[in-house]
């Protein structure tokens, strides 16, 4: 038996075992659906409808496939193969966080990538290869407590400082998915946001992400070469970047001093920092006083200014994955279904389940995406095809770091 | 809910027309235009229609002498037949301009929340009226204080419908308040999408029944009343509409029609201002930066705002100059995007969506500015070019030795 109908098997054990608890979307019959199979050649199956959960369970368990995947969008005819052709009657919207989109420091840790075109290796998200410039990587890309951390706080971020409070959108038209490897999805089903445009739905993920935000809009000023900054007192994202910029100067300064410095968010230089540090009790004092709002921090014009704004927007935006939800074509994981990378279930949790949830190390049964374990504590031999192995920790055990010499197998127990 | 008489004569695009005059929609147009070039009425109706319609020809920004007694509803009536009647897309797009720019100037004049209320109510649209005013912020520069103050909050949904093409920066959500699903709004910006609401609904498109519209125009033209106006109306813009053309053939270094290189965002711009639609700052900006960056004559860049309704050769060529003499960068991908004009999707553009490069999908990069799409179709073209001529020579060479 070869790796890929081993797995096969594996798979479709699960969805044997799981059929009767198997999830179930709403607007079933109006979904596409597709898969990814587990031949190597074939890419995504798309454009299938199943008339019924059952058979869809049917088709688990005949033919497992390595993903599965359901449309955000509602057709009347989902299976028709133009999109033309479908009846589109409208999508949910969806926000998908996947860490694999945006910096986060534990890749420095498990991201690992070969630069294919001079052969240099590294670890992190490099944008190209330092030693040649060029951007053709074969990447390694691993998944660790700490960064499903950082996506699960963006969810929250998404819900609490977003949908809720300024959307009015309520909890009971949200459904949190875990990926079941490296992110979350958030899907609002409403009727009425399910009309929203292309173009609409990019004006909300803007909104969302604070991407084009005009500071000047908000209150940013230049007069007689003094600068007049945001105000709390202003609703919407002027407060949203006035409580933040709070939250930071009550930081201790060498706190401040790391963040000013992180070529990710601001990337300031030392004397520019310096000059931030020595009149941030000034800064802080001026805003939480609230009477005034010149700005007036040695080295700091407009231009500066700005680039500390966009900084922060960084921070107190959601790093979502922009194109899924704009595009009302996309299909998302199904829940429930297995991830063909890691085995682990697409798992659904509910808002007051999200803040304790692992799903590297969940102990609630009913939530543990982690669907494979022993029964027995047996030991397993296992082949690493991969060139290397960073450190992880599943279920509290700690695997890696195994390296390899390139393009060459070994065996670990 | 029910909506006074009075609101309906003076704004006649609203919904509540249809419920409250249901015999107009019950008639056929040819039923309509000879019922009322039938009565007493018919002299004044015409009158005003072609003071629309001249207005509209002359670059004028608001209707004179408008009335808004009964007759309003029927010259309104009577301009979307019209409008279908002539089936251009340049006039139609003039007279919703003008139209919906008059029905903004009617509203900020009637300054009446009562009736901007009733309006949105009508309209379907969600709204939280606030008597007194709520505060939403304030703004302060030097010494000048001014509490941010509105009566009305918008459901963003609607919010959005209405505002998301209009593509300014101050009517992106982003830069609005927004609280509990509501988008806190200025009585001034309600109208303007309220404005846009009206242009929609007179931007009828061009017909392609062209068999439906000629026995249209057989029988409407036997009413002579009809007829004399419909050809006046002809007649104005033939004597005007030379000047609403432009001319877009440019031959640049390589004599290659640098249309054919253009980027979708680009076409699109020219394609709206060609048919006379309105241009929105962004999109202005953006085609002037592009054009000039190609190096482009001043003179034809000019050339392209001719069309549009607010065209002052004076002042565009000043702007346009000042922007050459800047040198500023058009927008790039991401830009244009956020700010609705990337229109990738919409011309299914294959080097937009799927990047350049590369066979393989993977490793294909990302196009990042609309003039490197012009760079990569040149280098296309030359490639492709090159190769039917290798092809020609090998062909040559092969039929030579055959000889």
């Amino acid at each position: 038996m070869n790796d890929l109908t081993y797995l096969k098997r594996l798979f479709q054990a699960y969805y044997q075992e799981e059929h009767k608890n198997f999830p179930v979307i709403s607007s079933f019959n109006l979904r596409e659906f597709g898969v990814i199979p587990w031949e190597k050649k074939v890419f995504m199956k798309r454009h299938m409808r199943f008339e019924n959960p059952k058979l869809l369970r049917g088709y688990l368990i005949q033919d497992p496939p390595r993903h599965l995947y359901s449309s955000g969008s509602l057709y009347l005819e989902p299976d028709a193969r133009e999109m033309e052709s479908k009846n589109y009657q409208g999508c949910d919207l969806i926000v998908d966080i996947d860490v694999d989109h945006f910096y986060t420091p534990c890749k420095e840790k498990h991201d690992l990538w070969y630069c294919k075109e001079c052969g240099a290796e590294g670890t992190g998200m490099p944008e190209k290869c330092p030693e040649c410039k060029k951007s053709k990587f074969t990447k390694l890309n691993w998944v660790c407590n700490d960064c499903l951390d950082v996506a699960k706080n963006e969810i929250k971020k998404l819900v609490n400082n977003f949908l809720i409070p300024d959307f009015g959108i309520s909890e009971e038209d949200m459904r949190i998915a875990f990926s079941g490897h490296r992110g979350y999805h958030l899907k609002v089903e409403s009727e009425e946001l399910r009309k929203l445009n292309t173009d609409e739905r990019r004006e909300i993920v803007d909104y969302l992400t604070g991407n084009n935000i005009s500071f000047e809009l908000l209150g940013l000023t230049e007069r007689s070469k003094e600068i007049f900054g945001l105000i709390k007192e202003n609703r919407g994202w002027s407060q949203k970047i006035m409580n933040k910029i709070e939250k930071i100067l009550e930081k201790p300064k060498e706190q401040i001093e790391t963040l000013l410095l992180d070529k990710h968010l601001f990337g300031f230089n030392s004397n520019v920092v310096n000059s931030f540090l020595n009149y941030k009790d000034d800064f802080l004092e001026l805003i939480t006083k609230g009477k005034r709002n010149i700005w007036a921090i040695e080295g700091f014009g407009l231009t500066m200014w700005k680039r500390f704004l966009k900084g922060i927007v960084k921070q107190v935006g959601v790093e979502l994955d922009e194109p899924v939800s704009i595009d009302i074509h996309r299909l998302i994981r199904y829940p429930g279904s297995l991830h063909g990378k890691t085995g682990f279930k697409t798992q659904e949790i509910s808002l007051s389940e999200l803040e304790d949830f692992k799903p590297l190390d969940e102990k609630n049964e009913k939530l543990d995406p982690i669907v494979f374990k022993s029964k027995k504590n047996l030991t397993h031999k296992l082949e690493v095809v991969a060139e290397a192995l960073p450190i992880t920790k599943i279920k509290g055990v700690e695997y890696g770091l195994i390296k390899k010499e390139r393009k060459s197998k070994s065996l670990i127990t | 809910m029910s909506i006074p008489n009075e609101l309906i004569n003076r704004h006649p695009w609203l919904p509540s027309l249809k419920t409250f005059y249901s015999n107009f929609w019950e008639k056929s147009y040819e039923e309509f235009i000879a019922e009322i070039f039938s009565k007493d009425i018919s002299n004044e109706i015409a009158e005003r229609v072609l003071i629309i319609f001249e207005s509209a020809f002359n670059n004028l920004e608001d209707i004179p002498n408008k009335k808004f007694d009964y007759l309003n509803i029927y010259v309104y009536i009577l301009l979307k037949i019209l409008l279908y009647a002539l089936n251009n897309k340049t006039i139609t797009n003039r007279i919703a301009n003008l139209y919906s720019k008059n029905a903004y100037n009617d509203l900020e004049r009637e300054n009446s929340e009562s009736n901007l209320y009733d309006i949105c109510q009508d309209l379907g649209l969600r709204i939280n009226y606030y008597n007194p005013p709520i505060d939403y912020g304030i703004k302060i520069v030097k010494d000048y204080r001014e509490k941010l103050k509105t009566n009305f909050t918008i459901h963003f949904i609607d919010y959005l419908r209405l505002a998301s093409n209009l593509r300014d920066e101050y009517r992106k959500l982003t830069n609005n308040p927004l609280e509990d699903g509501y988008v806190f709004i200025q009585n001034k910006t309600l109208i303007r999408l309220i404005q846009e609401y009206v242009r929609n609904k007179l931007l009828i498109e061009e017909t392609e029944d062209k068999a439906s519209l000629n026995a249209f125009l057989q029988e409407a033209s036997r009413i002579q009343r009809f007829k004399d106006m419909f050809d006046k109306i002809e007649s104005l813009w033939d004597k005007r509409k030379e000047e609403f053309k432009f001319s877009f053939k440019i031959d640049i270094n390589s004599k290659e029609e640098i249309q054919t290189l253009y980027p979708p965002c680009v076409v699109e711009i020219l394609k709206k201002a060609e048919e006379g639609q309105n241009l929105v700052h962004h999109e202005r900006l953006f085609i002037v930066w592009f054009l000039l960056a190609l190096e482009y004559p001043v003179e034809n860049v000019v050339d392209i705002f001719s069309t549009l309704p607010d065209f002052d050769r004076g002042k565009t060529t000043y702007q346009v100059e000042y922007a050459k003499k800047k040198n500023y960068t058009p927008y790039q991908c991401s830009t244009l995007k956020s700010l609705g004009l990337c229109m990738a999707n919409k011309y299914k553009d294959k080097l937009c969506l799927e990047g350049y490069g590369s066979i393989e999908p993977t490793e294909r990069k990302k196009l990042k500015h609309p003039l490197a799409y012009v760079r990569i179709k040149q280098y296309r073209n030359e490639k492709e070019k090159f190769k039917k001529n290798k092809a020609k020579q090998v062909l040559e060479g092969s039929k030579r030795q055959d000889e």
